[in-house]
């Protein structure tokens, strides 16, 4: 026997073995005797929404057709989800959290409370603090503070729900974004993009129902496990896009290969699957041949959505855009055609923020207002687009990034940054949420006189995923996934949707 | 611990009722001799009954005793509770020594209309005083307002004609003469100032430090919140209200003139005004009320083949929601519309080419909610096969043909809500027009730009020297 029919032959046996196990007496009497122990707990425990009750949501997963729509288990106020992740955390200091109490302690040695028993990514020693670099304002008729680093997204003040006490546990970017997209800092977990389109589908069978964008040089750091699909079926990865060149890698056929036959070849691929699929059951291999299909569709229809170069010229005035290169800019207004098109979660990182002080690019007074610059335009002209095109009812739209920074100047290895710079920092950030029925003009939470720790109104990433969910139609409690013989949720076993922030 | 042994009163009340009434209808049956066959059980029953009615005079004291119980109804309610505990074990001595026939019935029929007055005096305690006759009065008891409609609202006293009919529909039954949950009363003014076990219910001129509107705000899985999650709930336009009161002072005396009136509260006074007070806002649902029947699965699924994205809302209801992004508009397709046009709520026709025969189709689902014709090709006259959908809350018709003129034609539509009208032919001269013609609509006319500042091209960058 060769190697591959020895493994053949393994897998084969494996899958008899588990057939007979199935059908014999042991496995009756173990399941029937589980099964009435556990109907007797499910009623005893029933109340608090358990497992072993049947209040789970169902999410019906045809194989042959994952991306087909389905409905959410109660109404949701959206349909779609654009999530801006500003990647390596901007300053809540300077965009949005305004604390003039910090400008006054500006330059002072950092009082020994505020780092007893703490650990931070870089900083040691005694830093200096330091105040605001930025001015701020009062906008719209919220009077929300947002800083002059941001003076289109001033205007859409009274269009968000800003939430100013978001906290998390890791100091570190992977694992701080991680847990922001999958509910864990560690790898493994379906990111919330591919739990939406395992439970949603999609509204359009020709684009994938989860894509992603990058720009600012740089992949998040936690790399693509970020958008990945854990133990969800593989289908709901997120499906990462480009803005320059082909929107997806070899989507156009090669020289010499006409439609017609990558028609024929794709056909043939399937049917040996189909084949392979007859033989061993394995749901992925129907999801694989649905993928091939919904590549080959998708060389039609993927170029069409994916070029922004069609767009009046007024359009491409308000974001910003910058035709024929990558950009953030260009990402936002491809986030709204895919939205328009019925791709039901875009997610975009733009990479850059990390504003240490470290060097020029990497400091609050050149790096970081550079930054501001390439964003402003393009979250401002994506929330009136979507808007004046009746989108953003059932649009979500989120920004934020995995921590916030230090009221403290960082001081790496306790010698001064040579530029202004902020460390990372996990007690207090800044993310605003708009539209998808989301409160307008809204602020919820409030940090201390210094913007260290949040005071009140606190969320961490487990309640802004609840409340994602939420206005989806899931209760977050009920959307699990049978894996390793439990059922898994994105938030856990924490997260609480966050009513005050919900229209 | 004795009030949690108290708090198995409710439940252990209705061993005795039903043990002790069938003793007695076994002792007035058994008269005859055509029943003499329930004699030999009766003594065993009877004993039983009068066993239960001891352990439930017990239970009920602890629980009286917890303190959220305290008035007339309590103590008339334990009194005749020990009267029917020692007439059972009584009419049980008194059947096992003598068997006096005449004696036995006439105490079992006073027995049973003890029972009766006494069980119904618990079920008062529990439910509020009107639990039992509430659905007989008018409006069934069910989705009544609370506060019943005040005509001259300006000239009635806030707290006479509002806050005390919606307290005492509300509050009264914990909090009110009979119990007092929380050692709080709401039914005077004092009793509401000294508060309850978690000091003063409301502060005059502070509504947020208030207790009662603190309880009443918070989310509804709260332990704390008020009223109780499987009782009615105050609506948006009675939470405004208390606030309001409140804030302006918690007067007892004063009319709804004499205290400011800000414009949150212009809408509630309408309500109160017509009694309407008690209908949440938010019931304006995009899914009509009534379900509706499941539509074909033969259809859906010769839909879905189409291309046509055609699923229900969400998972516990009927109504579909239909997005047509990737099919065409062929004849078999059109047929297959009218099949499901009782069940389409949410229809998206982005892009297509929608004729005449189209819009017929889609203007005959009179159930449609939201509608979206996004760069569709629909002109005036075919907005006029939409006049019909008279449920209908949001219409887009961004990058359309429509003029005015069509518009004019769909302005009855009274439940719309939002309309988009983004690069449409109507001019920029009748948007004042338009406002006038449909004043309760949110129309977005878009076209925004964004001006371009000084700071949109400066590259900030680092000092030469460093």
């Amino acid at each position: 026997m060769t190697r591959d029919e020895l493994n053949a032959y393994r897998l084969l046996k494996e899958a008899q073995q588990a057939n007979a196990q199935l059908h014999s007496r042991r496995h009756f009497l173990k399941e029937s005797a589980m099964g009435l122990g556990a109907l007797a707990m499910g009623s005893l425990l029933g109340g608090c929404g358990s497992f072993f009750s049947d209040k789970q949501t169902k999410i019906a997963y045809d194989p042959a057709h994952p991306l087909l729509p389905k409905s959410p288990p109660f109404l949701g106020k959206a349909k779609s989800v654009i999530y801006l992740h500003m990647a390596g955390a901007p300053s809540q200091l300077e965009l949005f959290d305004f604390k003039p109490e910090l400008m006054k302690m500006d330059g002072q040695d950092c009082p020994p409370s505020l780092l007893a028993g703490k650990k931070f990514a870089f900083i040691t020693g005694v830093p200096k603090m330091l105040g605001p670099q930025a001015t701020f304002a009062k906008h719209g008729q919220s009077g929300a503070l947002i800083s002059d680093n941001l003076p289109h997204f001033s205007t859409m003040a009274d269009e968000v729900s800003f939430l100013k006490a978001v906290k998390t546990d890791q100091f570190n970017h992977a694992p701080a974004q991680l847990l922001v997209h999958t509910g864990s800092p560690r790898l493994g977990r379906p990111s919330m993009g591919s739990w939406v389109t395992y439970g949603l589908g999609s509204e359009n069978q020709n684009l994938p129902g989860y894509v992603v964008l990058t720009s600012g040089g740089s992949f998040p750091d936690a790399g693509k496990s970020v958008w990945g699909s854990g133990f969800l079926p593989s289908v709901y990865q997120g499906v990462q896009c480009r803005s320059e060149g082909d929107p997806v890698l070899f989507i156009k056929d090669p020289d010499g290969m006409n439609r017609d036959l990558r028609k024929a070849s794709i056909d043939a691929i399937n049917q040996a699957n189909e084949q392979q699929y007859q033989e061993y059951n394995d749901p992925e291999i129907l999801s694989r041949i649905a993928q091939y299909e919904m590549a080959y569709r998708m060389q039609i229809s993927a170029p069409d959505v994916m070029n922004i170069n069609d767009e009046p010229v007024y359009i491409h005035e308000m974001y910003g855009t910058q035709p024929g290169k990558s950009c953030f800019a260009n990402n936002v207004l491809l986030a709204r055609k895919l939205v328009e098109k019925g791709v039901r979660y875009v997610q975009l990182f733009d990479w850059g923020w990390d504003a240490h002080g470290d060097n020029p690019n990497n400091s609050l007074n050149i790096g970081l207002k550079n930054k501001c610059r390439s964003i402003d335009r393009p979250i401002t002209a994506l929330l009136l687009d979507l808007k004046q095109r009746g989108l953003l009812e059932d649009t979500l739209v989120v920004w934020g990034g995995e921590f916030g920074r230090t009221p403290m100047m960082e001081n790496r290895n306790g010698i001064q940054n040579p530029f202004k710079g902020r460390d990372h920092h996990t007690e207090a950030f800044t993310i605003w949420m708009a539209g998808g029925g989301i409160k307008k003009g809204y602020t919820h939470g409030e940090t201390d006189e210094i913007g260290y720790s949040a005071i009140s109104g606190k969320v961490d990433a487990f309640d802004i995923q609840a409340t994602i969910l939420n206005q989806l139609g899931f209760d977050h409690e009920k959307f699990t996934y049978p894996f390793q013989g439990r059922p898994f949720r994105l938030t856990d076993v924490a997260g609480k949707v966050i009513k005050e922030v919900v229209a | 611990m004795l009030e949690f042994i108290g708090r198995f009163h409710p439940v252990l009340v209705h061993l005795p009722i039903g043990i002790l009434l069938l003793a007695c209808i076994f002792i007035l049956l058994s008269s005859k001799t055509k029943f003499a066959s329930f004699r030999p059980v009766i003594p065993l029953t009877l004993l039983l009954g009068a066993l239960g009615a001891i352990a439930s005079c017990l239970t009920g004291y602890f629980l009286a005793n917890s303190g959220d119980y305290e008035g007339k109804l309590v103590s008339l309610h334990q009194w005749m509770g020990i009267a029917v505990a020692i007439i059972s074990l009584f009419l049980y001595v008194l059947y096992v020594r003598t068997k006096a026939r005449v004696a036995l019935n006439c105490i079992s029929i006073f027995l049973i209309v003890l029972i009766s007055i006494t069980g119904h005096l618990g079920g008062s305690l529990t439910h509020g005083e009107d639990y039992l006759t509430a659905p007989l009065k008018s409006g069934g008891g069910k989705n009544q307002s609370a506060i019943p409609a005040i005509p001259n609202i300006q000239d009635a006293v806030v707290y006479e004609s509002a806050i005390m009919p919606l307290f005492k529909s509300r509050c009264y039954s914990c909090h009110g003469s009979e119990k007092q949950k929380g050692k709080l009363r709401l039914d005077e003014q004092d009793f509401m100032l000294k508060g309850g076990k978690n000091g003063p219910a409301i502060i005059a001129g502070k509504a947020e430090d208030s207790e009662l509107v603190k309880r009443l705000l918070l989310p509804l899985d709260n332990d704390k919140h008020m009223a109780p999650k499987e009782k009615p709930q105050l609506t948006e336009n009675e939470l405004t209200l208390i606030q309001w009161w409140i804030n302006q002072g918690a007067d007892f005396k004063k009319k709804f003139k004499e205290l400011p009136q800000p414009a949150n509260m212009k809408t509630v006074l309408a309500n109160l005004a017509n009694g309407n007070a008690g209908i949440t806002e938010s019931k304006v649902s995009e899914i009509p009320e009534k379900e509706v029947v499941q539509a074909d699965v033969e259809v859906l699924k010769k839909l879905t083949n189409a291309g046509i994205t055609i699923v229900p809302v969400s998972q516990n209801t009927n109504y579909l929601s239909a997005n047509f992004i990737n099919a065409d508009f062929d004849q078999p397709i059109l047929v297959l519309i009218p099949k499901v046009e009782k069940q389409l709520i949410w229809v998206k026709l982005d892009n297509k080419k929608v004729n005449d025969q189209v819009l017929a189709v889609f203007g005959s689902c009179k159930n449609l909610t939201r509608l979206s014709l996004n760069n569709s090709s629909i002109t005036d006259r075919g907005l006029m096969q939409l006049t019909k959908l008279d449920q209908l809350q949001y219409l887009s018709l961004v990058g359309t043909k429509v003029s005015m003129g069509g518009i004019r034609t769909i302005a009855k539509l009274k439940k719309l809500k939002s309309l988009y009208i983004y690069q449409t032919n109507i001019k920029p001269t009748d948007y004042a027009n338009l406002k006038k013609m449909m004043p309760n609509l949110t129309i977005d006319t878009g076209g925004y730009s964004i001006p371009f500042l000084a700071q949109d091209t400066i590259v900030v960058k680092a000092p030469a020297k460093m």
